[in-house]
């Protein structure tokens, strides 16, 4: 035994240990997150089940989410007659049963012992529509124009659905595009009448310009609401009847569906590329439903947005800064003061920054650059509310201390040689700097920015605070005049994920996606990082440092 | 009193000089009572010293005896080291390089350096050649390109880069990177260059070959050159001084110093009694 200790083997047992369990708890945690998250996209099977309680005797249909075992003496105590039921445990399942104008819940717990027999028919269908979530039921018959077909329904019912998807699109096109430009237009044509009369410039002349112009975009306006007014109309023109699990015939205007499946009728492959079809539609949809249901594209789209706006701010900070510090700044006390007081603003909880960016970025300099630059649209706030470049400034704040560190690190790895050959070239301190330290020390700053990218993408809280909403009507980006609009409000996968998680008024429907939008979320930063650590090496190659 | 021609004194080094009252317009670089201090410490003592143009002078002495420091005085590389302080005089054509209006950047440019270790920068071999040219703002390609290849044909190693000029310089071998930066120096045309061990981190057979090329350099720079390799110092220079304890203990001609030398503690250290 003592020869064993003597040998380091117990060292190496306990470190290879340590090592062993980070990595079974990340694989652990990446695991669960990406099953829970990507396996909710199956098409699962929708069973019809015959329950019999109380002598009472119906049907439900639904997709099974989960099944439990419980206590029998619970249920018992919750009034529950289960007969001559007297095992220890219950099973009972967790269906999803949709429909929900129709019925209390959506989701439904029921009691394995009340089943009296399971189906799953192969001409069930599934239709995901844009409102109230998913129906279930038979397809009964399907109204074209006032005209009932009972033959092939099905064809019929793809042929229609699709009509009224594409129409739908159009419709969408139509306000996203022409009209909602329209709409931008004469807000700033208002805003600038209104900066006309603040200076007091405002004349005759003027005035009646900006109301021809109103009248013509009026006109085109209304040309446009005609044709919106008209492709709704059209797609509301056919209907589906459908038997739900209550044996009523529910009529359901196609304009509402987005898409119907027959689970229970389809091939692996055919699973295999609805899977996908769904996984595609999350990720490029916009959300509908208080964010329980559709995709989550708009979060995505913030969250790499504002990550790469605050890596283009708090590159430059961070390396000038660190440059000072390191090079020019005197080597004495006061230095290693700031030093220390910069490596501890990492240590800041990160609502702190969201509190002062709030406070200053919002308040302050947002309300200051209202007054001076936009006192045509007061009292409405531009920039003298959260948004998205504030955001970006606040995490750029929260990760600056990480790219100073890892930028100082870098600079003083580079041997004192090669700077003394440039300036033995007549170089002076700056242009030594600029042209061989800062390039030798670009991988350490890479490295800088990874972790700052790493740190702000996953952060949340700060956030809040600053410029992260629930639901944005428009993204950051878009085709209107000057396209970049650092001003709007924005969404985030991680506000996403506690939005969804906790906010939501359909808990059991909103867990899937928290796990689907977590796994999103950790695929981005990975991606952010993994497109970062690839410049980073090819600098490193570029820069290798003599061997000999 | 003159004893050489200038015409004559500035192409050969068989002829002797008379250092101490060296000519004006024979010298390139005037030391004067120069004293230098790391923080308390004394680290040269009272040097003079007259440095003659065109010829290779050699600082030779045991380790730590000041050699070194002496040498980046006279590019005024010891300014980077925050504790140093310099009292005296380094006289280029006659006005004292540690004067306060001087340009160090322009100094340097007339005053070149080539390290102990070889350190190209992590550029091609082309853009390291043309460093100092571009730092002048030199755009013109023909020019650099004129530049490049003189100066690695001066530097000897034009014939084994002159197919890979926009290789980095990494993949060089330790002599080539030496000689690399030696071209480097020259580029730009500086009146001095300054060697500061540049052999002692190489193989036997790169150090011939950077000695011919020295030989090869006088007659365009004046050379100064550290060694601690006393066949070396022997070998390459014209001029020789001992350096001990940061004092300077013998200058004179390298013949003289290393056959009839003229203190004891000079014979003491090139018949290897101490050192």
């Amino acid at each position: 035994m003592n020869s064993w200790f003597k040998s380091g083997s117990p060292w190496i047992w306990l470190t290879g240990g340590a090592v062993s369990i980070s990595l079974i708890s990340v694989i652990g945690l990446l695991a669960l997150i990406a099953w829970r998250g990507l396996s909710f996209f199956w098409p699962s099977e929708v069973v019809q089940l015959e329950i019999e309680k109380a002598g009472v005797k119906s049907a439900v249909i639904g997709e099974i989410y989960d099944r439990e075992q419980v206590p029998t003496s619970r249920i018992l105590a919750t009034g529950v007659d289960l007969g001559d039921y007297n095992e220890e445990f219950i099973e009972r399942l967790l269906l999803k049963t949709g429909n929900r104008e129709y019925v209390d819940l959506d989701f439904r717990w029921i009691l394995t012992t009340d089943i009296k027999s399971q189906s799953a028919p192969k001409d069930m269908a599934v239709f995901e529509r844009s409102k109230n979530g998913n129906f279930y039921g038979y397809v009964e018959k399907v109204i074209e124009n006032g005209q009932e077909h009972t033959s092939d329904k099905v064809q019929k019912l793809e042929a229609l659905v699709e009509r009224a998807v594409s129409l739908n699109d159009e419709a969408l096109d139509l306000q996203n595009g022409p009209i909602g430009h329209i709409n931008y237009a004469l807000e700033r044509a208002r805003l600038k009448q209104r900066a006309y009369e603040l200076d007091g410039e405002l004349t005759q002349e003027r005035i009646q310009e900006y109301e021809q112009f109103k009248v013509e975009q009026k006109a085109k306006y209304d040309v446009l609401e005609a044709e919106l007014f008209k492709l709704r109309g059209e797609a509301k023109r056919d209907q589906v009847i459908v038997k739900d699990m209550r044996g009523e015939m529910v009529t359901i205007p196609l304009y509402q569906v987005l898409d119907f499946t027959f689970p229970n009728n389809m091939s692996f492959l055919a699973k295999l590329g609805q899977y996908f079809v769904q996984l595609g539609k999350f990720v490029s949809d916009d959300p509908r439903e208080a964010n329980t249901e559709g995709g989550v594209f708009p979060a995505i789209f913030g969250t790499v947005f504002m990550v790469m706006l605050m890596a283009v701010i708090v590159t430059p900070f961070g390396v000038v800064a660190a440059i000072y510090l390191h090079e020019y700044a005197a080597k004495n006390a006061a230095t290693k003061m700031i030093r220390i007081a910069v490596i501890n603003l990492a240590g800041v909880p990160s609502i702190v920054y969201g509190v002062f960016g709030l406070g200053f970025f919002v308040y302050m300099l947002g309300g200051s650059l209202d007054q001076l630059f936009y006192p045509e649209a007061l009292p409405g706030p531009t920039f003298g509310t959260p948004g998205v470049m504030w955001s970006a400034l606040t995490l750029a704040i929260l990760t600056l201390p990480v790219v100073i560190v890892s930028t100082e690190e870098g600079l003083s790895r580079i041997p004192s040689s090669i700077r003394q050959g440039s300036l033995a070239l007549g170089a002076t301190k700056f242009e030594t700097l600029w042209r061989i330290i800062v390039p030798m020390a670009s991988p350490a700053i890479m490295t800088g920015l990874i972790l700052a990218v790493a740190r702000a993408a996953g952060e949340v809280a700060p956030l809040m605070l600053v410029g992260v909403v629930k639901m944005a009507p428009t993204l950051p980006l878009d085709g209107n005049f000057p396209f970049m609009h650092l001003d709007r409000k924005f969404m985030h996968l991680g506000f996403h994920i506690y939005d969804v998680g906790f906010q939501s008024p359909n808990v059991e429907a909103a867990r899937p996606l928290v796990y689907a939008t977590a796994f999103l979320l950790v695929s981005v930063i990975i991606a952010l990082n993994i497109t970062a650590i690839g410049v980073r090496n090819h600098l490193r190659e570029k820069f290798k440092v003599l061997e000999h | 009193m003159i004893t050489v021609a200038p015409e004559v004194s500035n192409s050969t080094s068989g002829l002797k000089l008379d250092l101490e009252n060296l000519m004006p317009e024979q010298t390139a670089l005037e030391i004067k009572n120069l004293d230098l201090f790391y923080g308390d410490k004394q680290a040269l003592s009272n040097v003079n010293m007259k440095i003659p143009k065109g010829q290779v002078t050699a600082f030779i002495g045991p380790s730590g005896c000041g050699k070194s420091t002496l040498l980046r005085c006279i590019n005024r590389m010891n300014d980077l080291v925050d504790i140093c302080r310099i009292e005296g005089e380094i006289q280029l054509h006659g006005e004292n390089i540690y004067d306060k209006q001087v340009d160090v950047a322009a100094l340097r440019r007339k005053v070149g350096m080539v390290f102990q270790r070889p350190n190209p920068f992590p550029k091609s071999i082309y853009e390291n050649v043309v460093y100092g040219l571009r730092l002048q703002g030199v755009k013109e390609k023909r020019h650099l390109d004129e530049v490049v290849e003189k100066s690695l044909r001066s530097a000897a190693i034009w014939d084994e880069v002159k197919d890979r000029l926009h290789d980095s310089a990494f993949g060089l071998s330790g002599g080539q990177q030496q000689r690399l930066v030696i071209a480097r120096s020259i580029a730009i045309e500086p009146e001095v260059l300054l060697l500061d061990e540049p052999t002692s981190a190489l193989d036997p057979i790169s150090t011939l070959v950077i000695e011919e090329l020295i030989g090869d350099l006088k007659d365009k720079f004046t050379v100064v050159i550290v060694t601690h390799n006393m066949q070396q110092a022997a070998r390459v220079s014209d001029q020789t001084a001992f350096m001990y304890m940061g004092e300077l203990i013998e200058y004179s001609d390298t013949n003289t110093l290393f056959t009839t030398p003229a203190k004891k503690k000079t014979e003491d250290y090139i018949t290897g009694r101490y050192g």
